[in-house]
């Protein structure tokens, strides 16, 4: 068995927004070792960005959540997050300073490390020749990938990604899904990914959870699947069919 | 990349002046306005070449201008302080809210007398006027970009590890910068503004005087054509400080940034 990555246990959250809210999750446990690219697919408002802002340290929350032994007190570089908002990257910072910009906060000083550094993450997702653009100047695919690298860049024990592909067309998707798996395997990265598209998570997972409304744990699959995985993989339909039914009775509508 | 349609307002408004200037000329040469309150064309520029060749009228702009810069730097910096400070807690949020409220309703020139009591006649009465001319509008327009930063980019930061002052500078600072620079635009009119009227009222401070002070003495003369001259360099400053200042701060910032 693998080094435990991350420990979530009797995870309970509620916003308190009045007195009688419901909680969001509740006693939510989950463990997720080194290496594992985890997807988490469930109905709209059943709390799967709550539980990433959780892990994330943006959130407080009852229970306990461990990263490598360490329990989440508050947000910190370890677990960098990549948002479904284009505009998450900097817009006063150039692509290059975007992705530097969590090493210079993390009192690295070395020029020389800071651009060979940031030049590697951003020739992993293809963008070497776009270090000096402004982010304005750029297709949502490729903020999208920027946003990835900088998440990379101080290799973080966890990648919390939540829906980053979700407003991509198909075809940059499918191109963004193929890059990200190939990084997953080169760097040996646990990333956490949610999605609402089934065939994304059976794409990328080796491991996909759904979860449903009351926020609780309804489905935990591994997904065995060889990557790359195409429509045509052997047990493809029988994985899609066996989720597609699983949404249908967490109380998702349509 | 002037759009045409610019180039065409540009036009249309260059050949309007023109036509007020010429049209200004003939009325004073007319006989039927006085020639004393109403100078011509040519009296004005007159005066305006005398002033800057003999009656060191370029001294008393950069007098005002270094008050000016002076109170401007210290009201903004002290906004900043303050407003940082805002962003410890609700509270100090709102009991600087009230605060800003508050002053914001005192007239500077109606604090004149009191100044003048805790500093003397002196150059510091003119800077705290001009202080706080700036400092409340300026708090306003840090607080309201600071309380309309967008949330992600401060979750950003947080994750990337910034915390108190450096999440201020390294986050909150750029991220509003649009709203800061119109801010000190706002406080800057204003400041300028009321720095003018406070010189007429207050006079030299033993260091100096300023374009105010040069306009009140045309007036003791009377010497419309001078009074013009001053008023035609208060424009060209406000032209300059738009167009050289701002307007470049704006296009090597927020424009190339793309966040207008
Ligand atoms: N800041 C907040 N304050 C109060 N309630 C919140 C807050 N954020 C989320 N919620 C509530 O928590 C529930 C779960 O929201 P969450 O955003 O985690 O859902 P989600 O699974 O990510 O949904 P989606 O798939 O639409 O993104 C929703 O009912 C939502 O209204
Ligand atoms: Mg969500």
């Amino acid at each position: 068995m693998n080094h435990v990555r991350l420990q979530v246990e009797r995870l309970t959250k509620n916003y308190r927004t009045s007195p009688d809210s419901a909680d969001i999750l509740s006693n939510l446990d989950l463990s997720v070792p080194e290496g594992e690219f985890l997807c988490i697919l469930g109905p709209s408002g059943c709390g799967k960005t709550t539980l990433v802002r959780c892990i994330a340290g943006l959130e407080d929350y009852e229970g306990t959540i461990r990263v490598d032994g360490n329990t989440v007190t508050g947000p910190g570089p370890d677990r960098m997050m990549v948002f479904q908002d284009y505009n998450q990257l900097f817009p006063w910072k150039t692509v290059l300073k975007n992705v530097q910009y969590p090493m210079k906060v993390n009192g690295i000083r070395d020029k020389q490390e800071l651009r060979s550094r940031a030049e590697e993450k951003l020739k992993m997702v293809n963008l070497q020749e776009y270090a000096d653009y402004y982010p304005h100047q750029l297709s949502g695919g490729m903020k999208q990938r920027v946003a990835i690298a900088r998440g990379l860049v101080m290799n973080p024990g966890i990648l919390l990604m939540d829906e980053p592909f979700a407003a991509l067309d198909a075809m940059t998707r499918n191109k963004l899904q193929a890059e990200l798996r190939r990084i997953k395997e080169e760097e040996n990265l646990t990333v956490i990914f949610i999605t609402h598209n089934i065939q994304e998570s059976i794409v990328l997972g080796d491991r996909i959870i759904m979860m449903d409304k009351g926020g609780r744990i309804k489905l935990d699959e591994r997904n065995t699947i060889p990557k790359p995985v195409s429509p045509d993989s052997e047990g493809y339909g029988a994985m899609w069919r066996l989720f597609e039914d699983a949404l249908g009775d967490t109380g998702a509508e349509g | 990349m002037i759009e045409r349609q610019t180039l065409k307002n540009l036009r249309a408004q260059l050949i309007f002046l023109i036509i007020v200037i010429i049209g200004w000329q003939v009325m004073s040469n007319s006989g039927m306005v006085n020639q004393l309150t109403f100078p011509s064309v040519t009296s004005i520029g007159h005066a305006l070449v005398r002033g800057f060749t003999q009656e060191n009228m370029a001294e008393y702009v950069l007098y005002s201008l270094s008050l000016l810069i002076r109170g401007l730097v210290i009201g903004i910096l002290l906004a900043f302080v303050f407003s940082s400070f805002c962003m410890i807690s609700r509270t100090v949020y709102s009991i600087y809210n009230m605060v800003t409220s508050i002053c914001d309703l005192i007239p500077g020139v109606a604090l004149i007398p009191i100044a003048m009591g805790w500093f003397g006649i002196g150059e510091s009465v003119i800077i705290f006027i001009v202080v706080h001319g700036v400092i409340w509008p300026m708090s306003r327009s840090i607080l309201g970009g600071f309380s309309g930063i967008n949330r992600m980019y401060v979750e950003e930061g947080k994750i990337f590890g910034l915390k108190g002052a450096r999440l201020i500078t390294g986050v909150y600072l750029p991220a509003t910068l649009g709203t800061l620079i119109s801010g000190i635009r706002m406080g800057w009119a204003r400041a300028w503004r009321g720095l003018i009227a406070i010189e007429m009222i207050f006079g030299t401070t033993g260091s100096g005087a300023g374009i105010g002070w040069y306009i009140f003495m045309k007036r003791t003369n009377l010497n419309y054509a001078g009074m013009f001259a001053a008023l035609i360099v208060i424009i060209l400053i406000g032209i300059i400080v738009e167009y050289l200042v701002f307007q470049v701060i704006e296009r090597k910032t927020v424009v190339k940034w793309g966040m207008v």
